[in-house]
């Protein structure tokens, strides 16, 4: 053998490894390493968007919590709000009914007021006939109608005082 | 009898062994064919079986970096560390599964119109085929190259530290860590060169012993599989020790 030592495979050897280094990393780990990274970027965006995501979700069940709340309180303005409308308007509505109510007998204490009046207008003027007629009856022309009458409304006048 | 490497003596001490050589292109072929294919469709959603496993070996190499030295700075040394780790094992493997041997007589043999070098015997068998890293010359070109580049890297990036740890822990350490300096190259190249070496002249022997040999020959073989992957995980591993030792300071040091 020519000895366990080569020098000429040494020198090859280290040539070639060179090569193949040189090799290697320009045709083979260059764009290996190239996918490899696209990739890493790739996993590392997506878990990104998926956090988004997710903090959006986040987000989004808050806002509707938020709106639902606030549509809870609206809800209960408005009844509550209904209600003290409902019961000022059943207290408005009382209100205007008593009036009414008082009116209505106020009228119709005026009506009879004027009825009465009216009446007693009447019956005086019919009274004041009748005694006419009696009193003429009685008296025989003693005196005329006219004088009569002016006698007979002197004394219902003090009639119409005293009662 | 004894298997000769297929030599051809030139003047100026220039001996070219066919056997190495055939075996260089080899398994650099074998090596960057397999990395080439891996990468033919790149695919970052739907990687192919072989893109899958070049991607485990990128991975399992950036470990060995990351145990070896911090990641982050050793990046650089990812493609180095992926070349040496495929084209030891593959060479490692080459070597494994037959041998290729011509005979020669009369003390005569020509290889291209060359002649090869008998050691002066009329008879001689030519082994033409072997692992590359079962030949000490190339183990040790590949332990010296990377020792150098050790070395280069740490008198470039960390010279302070790189020429302060010859006289540590005291100035009178400088011969010890001088020879240990020395004696990095030399286990590393000769370990590889060893461990493989032995493996084949171990299957030469089992060879020897005829179809008795077969079982001992398909475990011996199964264990050569093994030897093979763990000296080129050593290799690639202390390849980054050196290096991560030599040019990268570490903050708690």
């Amino acid at each position: 053998m020519g000895g366990l030592f080569n020098w000429t495979s040494f020198v090859i050897q280290i040539i070639a490894f060179g090569i193949l280094y040189l090799l290697l990393s320009k045709f083979a780990f260059k764009p290996l390493f190239g996918i490899m990274e696209k990739r890493r970027q790739m996993v590392k965006d997506q878990m990104d968007s998926a956090e988004k995501n997710r903090a959006d979700a986040a987000q989004f069940l808050e806002d509707q919590k938020q709106a639902l709340q606030q549509a809870r309180k609206e809800a209960h303005d408005i009844i509550e709000l209904a209600k003290s409308t409902g019961s000022k308007q059943a207290d408005e509505i009382v209100t205007a009914a008593r009036n009414e109510a008082v009116r209505l007998k106020d009228e119709a204490l005026r009506d009879i007021e004027a009825e009465k009046n009216k009446a007693i207008a009447s019956l005086k003027a019919q009274v004041s006939g009748l005694s006419v007629l009696i009193a003429s009856k009685i008296i025989e022309k003693q005196i005329d109608e006219q004088t009569q009458s002016q006698l007979v409304d002197q004394y219902l006048q003090e009639v119409g005082k005293k009662s | 009898m004894e298997h000769l490497a297929p030599i051809v003596k030139f003047g100026g001490g220039v001996n070219l062994d066919f056997a190495a050589i055939i075996m260089i292109v080899v398994t650099s072929l074998v090596a960057f064919i397999l990395a080439r294919l891996s990468v033919r469709n790149l695919s970052v959603e739907n990687p192919g079986k072989l893109q899958n496993f070049m991607e485990w070996v990128v991975e399992f190499v950036s470990n060995v970096i990351g145990m070896a030295t911090d990641f982050k700075r050793g990046r650089v040394y990812l493609t180095l560390g992926l070349t040496l780790i495929l084209y030891i094992f593959i060479g490692n493997m080459l070597g494994l599964p037959f041998n290729f041997i011509t005979e020669a007589h009369h003390g005569h043999a020509t290889f291209l119109g060359m002649e090869l070098f008998m050691d002066g015997k009329d008879e001689a068998e030519f082994a033409w085929w072997k692992s590359p890293t079962a030949d000490a010359s190339m183990t040790m070109a590949l332990a010296l190259t990377v020792i150098v580049i050790s070395h280069i890297q740490g008198v470039r990036h960390n010279r302070k530290h790189y020429l302060k740890h010859y006289f540590e822990p005291w100035p009178f350490f400088l011969p010890i860590n001088i020879i240990e300096t020395l004696s990095k190259p030399l286990t590393l190249g000769l370990r590889l060169f060893g461990n493989i070496y032995a493996g084949e002249v171990m299957i030469g022997v089992i060879l020897g012993m005829g179809w008795v040999g077969i079982p001992a020959l398909l475990l011996w073989q199964g264990f050569s599989v093994f030897v093979g992957a763990i000296q080129a995980f050593v290799f690639t591993m202390l390849t980054m020790v050196y290096i991560g030792q030599a040019s990268i300071h570490e903050e708690n040091h």
